[in-house]
């Protein structure tokens, strides 16, 4: 069984891991949760802790301090884990992504975690400086495979 | 004390449906709202004043012995939209467009590729070839001296001195 019809049956349940964010994107997963925008009715639950936990909604740059309380709540989570890595701060480290005290968003944690054998079957990548709540019901319109990927990589020649 | 259910339903109908069916239909977006910025490659010369510009260092020059490669990463953008405002032949355009979530990392990327143009005289790679267009139509004087490399001026121009105080270019020898 593929890792998308495994999710498409069921509901991605998620948790909400805060890595050192400045909490504005952490408002807006609270937002795609109330009865306006209803992310519920993708089946969208959050939950208390990983080990109940599809999907992980990771915000924040991945602060040194952070890392080993993140390793920790991402290998408890069962497989196929996903991680969605949100707003600019999570998928690409934001403006902190050459500072001292972070590991500069998602792409240093995935090598962090290949060191430590932990897998991660899907990583997800969704930028916004916050997030709009819309971005966020995209992505996971995304991962039940509702909606089509619109984002590619583009290549201009300019002479 | 507590609402009674009967009432509670009373005001769920007169307020009626709340809930926005986002993904099936367009999503709400303020006129003032911030999306992804767009560069067309048509009008870009490769001068990099969005890169000392932008904040998180989403836009950046990769430089090569014969290109010059603006790349922008949409995943470190922060909207701010300060790029929009410094460029001088206004080839950034900022649009609403925020759907931007993917699987591969490498889809957030955006690349404007220039070609480098040499100096004259030594050869070293100098700015791009659409900087140097953009410059003499700006400057028509700079029509001159444009085709050498800012060490090669000096050279020449030390040259000069010494022809007009020595009568020989003490530096030939």
């Amino acid at each position: 069984m593929s890792l998308k019809s495994s999710i498409l049956k069921k509901s991605p349940w998620v948790f909400h891991l805060n890595t050192g964010s400045c909490n504005a994107c952490d408002i807006e997963i609270l937002d795609a949760l109330t009865p306006y925008h209803d992310a519920e009715r993708f089946g969208v639950k959050l939950v208390v802790s990983p080990r109940h936990a599809d999907v992980i909604l990771l915000t924040g740059p991945i602060t040194v301090e952070s890392l080993p309380k993140v390793i920790n709540a991402i290998e408890a989570a069962p497989r196929p884990r996903i991680i969605v890595a949100l707003g600019s701060c999570g998928s690409g480290g934001g403006i902190w992504h050459d500072t001292y005290s972070t590991i500069g968003g998602v792409n240093g944690l995935l090598k962090i975690l290949k060191e430590k054998g932990i897998e991660v079957d899907a990583v997800y990548h969704v930028p916004g400086c916050p997030i709009r709540p819309e971005a966020l019901l995209y992505a996971i319109a995304l991962i039940k495979g509702i909606v089509s990927k619109k984002r590619e990589m583009k290549i201009y020649k300019a002479e | 004390m507590s609402i009674k259910p009967v009432k509670l339903i009373v005001i769920a109908g007169k307020k009626g449906r709340v809930t926005v069916k986002y993904p099936f239909q367009e999503p709400i977006i303020t006129p003032e709202f911030r999306g992804e910025v767009e560069i067309d490659p048509a009008k870009c010369i490769g001068c990099g004043a969005c890169v000392r510009a932008c904040p998180p260092n989403a836009l950046e020059l990769l430089e090569s012995e014969k290109e010059i490669i603006l790349r922008y990463f949409v995943g470190r953008c922060i909207f701010c939209w300060r790029c929009v405002d410094v460029c001088p032949v206004s080839a950034i355009k900022g649009t609403k467009n925020f759907e931007l979530a993917t699987d591969k990392f490498t889809d957030l990327y955006t690349l404007v590729v220039h070609t480098r143009a040499t100096c004259e005289l030594c050869g070293t790679p100098a700015e791009t070839v659409r900087m140097r267009r953009y410059i003499t139509e700006k400057v028509p004087i700079s029509e001159e001296y444009i085709t050498t490399c800012p060490t090669c001026r000096k050279k020449q121009f030390a040259e000069k001195i010494a022809m007009r105080k020595v009568g020989i270019s003490e530096l030939k020898k």
